[in-house]
């Protein structure tokens, strides 16, 4: 909404910009990042989303108008710039707890203690990449700032990572600046939280866990570089509660995901490095937004077609409002992503089904009656222009969205079978599974190697229609 | 922060990164509304149709002449279509002769 406002102002045309009540802070910190601190905006009182039409038409005559016309024709205040530290300038020196202290109090720390990132210590991190430590890897959103290989090895020594680490942690930040992936919606409503998949040797060199407790913390370094991302987010990108970050009730960041390369090469399908467009065995991290998920247990039969009704249909139950990511903002950008225990891997596999068979499965059954769609997009969510068979003949959806007028046909919960992203992982000798929501094109998802140069594929959101397209 | 004071002194280090934004200085405001066209800029959601709707009515009454570019102009501001409408601000209100501009919703 502000970025608009600000492509405005940038054509000469004064903007002012609608806020809601409990926005106001945030559109005070992202104004900042974009360069306009005095960019006006008109308060609604509340929030729209719970008042009667009458209420909300009140509040916009009686006291967001009047805002909406100062903004427009009355000179702001001007502008200030505020002044900050140097990027390799120390800003606090003394012990342990006095140094942990600062961080906290000047919000660059996750309120977890932190190891103070010496000089010492980031020099030891850039031994293990050859790489300029001026380099800036792209310029993140909201704050505006550069991600640099400096400023990643500094986040990196905070977060309790070892030196050694530094190639993954360098590939986390250019996922994470890269354009499809949209880090500037990292503090939306819904408050999801970054996936990251590892694949590759690396697992196994760096000691990645990828088997039993995989999501659990307890391994230094699942559990160091998932909280890396999310001080990387606080202190470079500039997501803080309560200011750029707006969750509603938010998460707390993910320990990294390591892929059984073992027994995905056992069973004869390809690791995600590879669906992502990598060669199998390339050592990659794949990051996606999630607002969250389940674990699906007790997972029984002896065929495929015995195991995986349930599945489908777990992986429907993890859905609701973001089927908007389907047919809506961000069109054909749903992701759904499924962890698979290596027993109910090895189950499928051993019948022949490949990879792409089981998401063939996924995509003919995990489907949503059409009148359930309406339901919640048009009726639930006041999201006022939904509807299945006007997208399709518009011709911005998919024939299977719109086969029939029944409002009771079934239709596909993403635009493609491929759109299902499967991981092997977890417990070898457990009979479940993880389905996790995502978020659409707000966290859509990207891969890059884990290497010293920037190799990029092309993006699928690149083919979605309507997905962000900006290149790499 | 449980660790004993006999650990040490250390000299940390800024986490942050310099901000690769300078300020930019907002555009010049109108004298009045009367008889100027003015944009309508919508993400689509909560109830920014509505809203619009009642902005109309009244900036009505107090500028009779005054005109509007409907959201539906533009083109949705958030979502997949963003990057691309967002790019076409600039080119668009010069095309649709726009004098001043709202965006909402920001909820």
């Amino acid at each position: 909404v502000l970025r608009a406002s600000v492509a405005a102002e940038e054509a000469g045309v004064p903007s002012s910009t609608l806020v809601c009540e409990g926005f106001l802070g945030l559109a005070e910190s992202t104004s900042v990042g974009l360069g306009m601190p005095n960019i006006p905006v008109a308060a609604v009182p509340g929030h729209t989303g719970v008042q009667s039409k009458e209420e909300l038409r009140r509040n916009i005559l009686d006291v967001t108008m009047d805002n909406v016309i100062r903004n427009l024709v009355q000179e702001p205040q001007a502008a200030t710039e505020e002044s900050e530290p140097g990027a390799r300038d120390v800003i606090c020196g003394g012990t342990y707890d006095e140094v942990n202290r600062y961080f906290y109090e000047h919000e660059l720390s996750d309120g977890l203690p932190i190891v103070p990132p010496t000089q010492e210590r980031v020099e030891q991190f850039l031994k293990h990449c050859n790489r300029d430590s001026e380099e800036i890897i792209g310029i993140l959103l909201p704050d505006s700032r550069a991600a640099t290989i400096w400023s990643i090895a500094v986040n990196g020594v905070m977060a309790g990572c070892r030196p050694e680490y530094m190639p993954v942690l360098i590939a986390l930040v250019e996922a994470m600046a890269d354009p499809y992936y949209g880090v500037e919606h990292s503090g939306n409503t819904p408050g999801g939280e970054t996936l990251i998949v590892l694949n590759g040797p690396i697992v196994k060199a760096l000691e990645f866990n990828y088997t039993q407790g995989v999501m659990r913390d307890g391994f230094i370094a699942n559990t160091s570089v998932g909280r890396f991302w999310r001080l990387y987010l606080r202190n470079v990108a500039g997501f803080l509660p309560h200011k750029n970050d707006k969750a509603t009730f938010g998460n707390t960041w993910r320990v990294v995901v390591a892929e059984n390369e073992d027994v995905v090469k056992e069973i004869g399908w390809q690791p995600l490095s590879a669906d992502m467009g990598f060669a199998a065995g390339d050592n990659t991290v794949t990051i996606s937004r999630m607002t969250g998920g389940n674990h699906i247990s007790s997972i029984s039969g002896s065929t495929p077609e015995e195991m995986l009704p349930y599945l489908a249909d777990a992986v429907v139950r993890q859905y609701s409002w973001q089927i908007m990511f389907t047919v809506g903002q961000g069109m054909g950008t749903l992701r759904p992503v499924i962890l698979l225990s290596p027993l109910i891997a090895r189950a499928v596999g051993k019948w022949g089904w490949s990879k792409k068979d089981l998401q063939q499965y996924l995509y003919d059954h995990a489907r949503l009656p059409a009148h359930q769609w309406e339901r919640i997009l048009r009726d639930w969510t006041a999201k006022p222009i939904w509807n299945l068979e006007e997208e399709w003949r518009l011709g911005r959806i998919p024939k299977a969205f719109f086969e029939s007028d029944d409002p009771n046909r079934m239709v596909p919960l993403v635009w493609d079978p491929e759109d299902f992203m499967i991981v092997v992982t977890g417990d070898p000798a457990r009979n479940s599974a993880y389905v996790f929501a995502h978020n659409g094109v707000l966290g859509y998802p990207v891969a890059k190697k884990i290497q010293d140069t920037k190799v990029a594929p092309k993006s699928r959101a690149s083919q979605k229609k309507g997905a962000n397209v900006t290149a790499a | 922060m449980a660790i004993s004071d006999a650990d040490g002194y250390y000299d940390a280090l800024w986490p942050r990164s310099p901000r690769q934004v300078q300020l930019k200085p907002l555009a010049k405001r109108l004298d009045t509304l009367e008889g100027k066209t003015i944009a309508q800029m919508w993400d689509y959601v909560f109830r920014g149709d509505e809203v619009y709707a009642a902005l109309e009515e009244g900036l009505k009454e107090r500028y009779p002449n005054i005109k509007w570019v409907s959201y539906k102009e533009i083109g949705n501001t958030h979502g997949g279509e963003e990057r691309e409408v967002v790019a076409s601000i600039a080119r668009r209100f010069k095309e649709l002769k726009v004098d001043a501009s709202i965006s909402g919703m920001g909820c």
